[in-house]
């Protein structure tokens, strides 16, 4: 035979034996690079390959300003993930595009995965009719984190303790932001969320006072921002911005996870950024408004990308990764929308840094909040609104007329 | 020996590796790389946009229609956006260029002569240009804050309540300006100071003897013969300030109250927060037609005033 062909044959012959044992290599984009958050899905991953010894999962971080739109060239350019993290604001662009795929063949098929034990309200973003998009991994209602040093400097009782007395409201509240800047010199009483209010999370910031308050950002197509309780909601932080200061005003900075803000609003993963804190802190309900309790949720599902190559094996990691033990194991960061880890006692004691009877307000919260809002137009939702949001944070806006302008700029696109 | 061996081949039949042949192989090779390169990167991706600008193509559900003109009518009839952001552009451009031609010029009739410090003040006003536009940003963005800002608290000390800078559109834009000005006058700097060093002394020497001042000497020589290197450096600004995108992005992302959505940027936002390709390449095309119409403009009046 020919050396040429000799050798052809040869490596023909090879691919053919080793191509059954090559490993497989599953590829997750997600959005964090916390080496705790990691920790907890590498040991996931590892359990995977248990029973799938010929299978390995790499972890690809995306940081989260550019996670969307990197995802979408990735999947544009031919070069998808199989499968991976998926913001609530952008599933229902992903699922009316068609690129994300049905799990609940693959959830049902899963030995002891009890698919049933999910909190509905929940599961309602990532369903549609029969079909599941998406498996939210973390259902994390936003909590007020509170700096306990500042609270005492002030005289204050925390929000915990006003919780338990019922004086845990949006009145309370603007009372409290105000004393603590007053008594803490050079100091914020509140952050909004990651200080970014005034740009990227706006919803984040205007969503929790005007559920307090019994509005709505839009639904079935109608624009809530300028009903009178979501007006009166954003006139309450208005004031607090501009005429309380109490609030970091737009331009300003304030982190409270380096001490320069009494409180703030955030997810129970950001617990990790305080690890180290050198003063007290703790968590607390968000406060009430005239419509009551009205915990707000964030979510992010699980979703297997419609390109992947390797669908039916990333459906099975999806399974395992969100079966029963496996959510208990990320609850310590990610709250699980399953209502028997919820409701455990696995739950309040997951969490290091934060106390049992704190954590309980994070279950509380899970079984009686509502997701943010989201539309499958939210990027140019979210454009039309940002310029006029602008206008509103001005110190002389009319913030009545300012949240009519976004119900204009925004009524096309619902 | 080669040379015996295609004789002998000659005598049986014509070559076909002729010198002549050879030679035009050989010198395709030599240029190959840039042909390539030139071909890939730059007209195959043009070619691609125009194709683009005439389809609607929405990226995440990989749907392209062929729409014509369509586009193109919708941004430049029917977008009120767009004229917002043609605007926003040549106010950004025509803040830009004076000032930053300007102060090139005045550092660099500084810094041009050898003397004390001089390495030392072209080093500092180029320094900005090599540095991370994302380290400046951030730099800049703590500088201007509101009343806590360095810039305010100064202003404060000689008894001036400064502006939010970044969060009042008119203000926005004069500090975006300024910013990048200070970020690229280093640049036109060098090239003022290479100009200025390759005009011979003799002119300036006989005009002194004539009895010229220094605001004369400068006006009546120097600014003359600096003109075709000042109508390289506007061109070069201006081209640069159209095209803007680093900047905007990490200072200001467009806002506030789209008060510095320039083209660049409004362009990114089409193409990568919404997806829609199609309209972007349309807008990247027009965007191609202002800054090839400044450019030839500009060097038609330079061969005008010179003729």
């Amino acid at each position: 035979m020919h050396p040429r062909r000799l050798a052809a044959t040869t490596f023909a012959a090879m691919t053919f034996i080793t191509a059954p044992l090559a490993a497989e290599e599953l590829r997750f984009t997600l959005w964090t690079g916390n080496d705790a958050h990691l920790a907890i899905f590498n040991e996931i991953a590892e359990g995977f390959t248990e029973t799938h010894p010929d299978v390995t999962v790499s972890f690809e971080s995306i940081p989260a300003a550019d996670y969307t739109q990197k995802l979408t060239f990735q999947l544009a350019g031919g070069n998808p993930p199989d499968l991976g993290w998926m913001f609530e604001d952008v599933i229902p662009g992903f699922v009316e595009a068609g690129v994300v795929e049905d799990l609940r063949p693959a959830l049902e098929a899963a030995e002891g995965y009890e698919l049933e034990d999910f909190s509905q309200p929940a599961m309602a973003l990532w369903s549609e009719k029969d079909a599941i998009h998406g498996v939210p991994f973390s259902t994390s209602p936003f909590m007020i984190y509170y700096n306990k040093a500042m609270f005492d400097a002030a005289g204050l009782e925390t929000p915990p303790e006003l919780a338990a007395k019922g004086e845990w409201d949006m009145e309370k509240f603007r009372e409290v932001a105000a004393a603590l800047a007053k008594a803490n010199s050079g100091k914020w009483g509140f952050e909004f969320k990651d200080g970014q209010a005034y740009d990227s999370r706006i919803l984040h910031a205007i969503m929790p006072p005007i559920r307090a308050y019994g509005g709505y950002a839009w639904r079935d197509g109608d624009c809530g921002f300028d009903e009178p309780e979501a007006v009166e909601a954003i006139t309450q932080l208005h004031d607090m911005v501009f005429e309380d200061k109490s609030i970091v005003p737009p331009g300003e900075q304030g982190d409270f996870f380096s001490g320069n803000s009494a409180m703030t609003v955030n997810q129970i993963s950001r617990a990790s950024l305080l690890a180290d804190a050198d003063f007290e802190w703790g968590i607390a309900p968000l406060p009430t408004g005239p419509a009551g309790a009205s915990p707000i949720i964030g979510q992010a599902g699980i979703v297997v990308f419609s390109q992947s190559k390797k669908q039916e094996l990333a459906k099975e990691f999806v399974a395992y990764m969100t079966n029963p033990e496996n959510s208990e194991l990320m609850a310590e960061f990610f709250p699980p929308a399953r209502l028997s880890v919820l409701q455990s006692d696995t739950f309040v004691a997951a969490n290091d840094l934060i106390p049992s009877e704190q954590m309980a307000y994070v279950g509380k919260a899970i079984e009686e909040g509502n997701v943010l809002p989201s539309h499958p137009r939210y990027a140019q939702i979210y454009a039309a609104m940002k310029p006029r949001m602008d206008a509103l944070w001005r110190a002389d806006a009319d913030v009545q007329a300012s949240l009519e302008a976004v119900c204009t700029a925004i009524e096309d696109q619902l | 020996m080669t040379g015996h061996i295609r004789t002998g081949t000659t005598a049986t039949r014509a070559p076909w590796l002729t010198l002549r042949r050879r030679e035009m192989f050989e010198g395709w090779l030599f240029v190959s790389p840039t042909v390539i390169g030139f071909l890939i990167f730059f007209l195959g991706p043009l070619i691609a946009v125009i194709i683009y600008s005439l389809s609607e193509w929405n990226l995440l559900s990989q749907q392209m229609t062929y729409i014509g003109t369509a586009n193109y009518r919708d941004a430049l009839i029917q977008n009120p956006d767009f004229w917002h952001v043609i605007r926003n552009s040549v106010i950004f451009a025509a803040g830009l260029v004076p000032l930053n031609m300007t102060l090139a010029l005045a550092l660099a009739l500084a810094l041009c002569r050898p003397g004390r410090g001089v390495v030392f003040f072209r080093t500092a006003f180029f320094a900005p240009v090599v540095t991370s536009a994302v380290a400046w940003a951030i730099v800049w963005k703590f500088l201007l804050q509101g009343e806590a800002g360095a810039v305010n608290q100064m202003l404060a000390v000689i008894g001036i309540d400064g502006p939010n800078w970044l969060r009042e559109p008119d203000w926005a834009m004069a500090a975006v300006i300024v910013t990048r000005v200070l970020k690229m006058v280093g640049l036109n700097m060098i090239l003022y100071i290479a100009a200025l060093q390759s005009i011979p002394r003799d002119y300036e020497d006989a005009a002194r003897l004539e009895g010229a001042g220094n605001w004369q000497i400068f006006r009546m020589v120097t600014w003359p013969l600096l003109a075709p290197s000042t109508l390289i450096i506007m061109v070069i600004t201006t081209i640069g300030s159209f095209k803007v995108f680093d900047h905007i992005y990490l200072m200001t992302g467009g806002g506030p109250e789209n008060g510095t959505l320039v083209l660049a940027f409004y362009i990114y936002e089409q193409a990568f927060e919404f997806f829609n390709v199609g309209y972007a390449s349309a807008l990247a095309m027009i965007m191609f037609a202002i800054v090839l119409v400044l450019a030839l403009v500009q060097i038609m009046l330079r061969q005008k005033g010179s003729a």
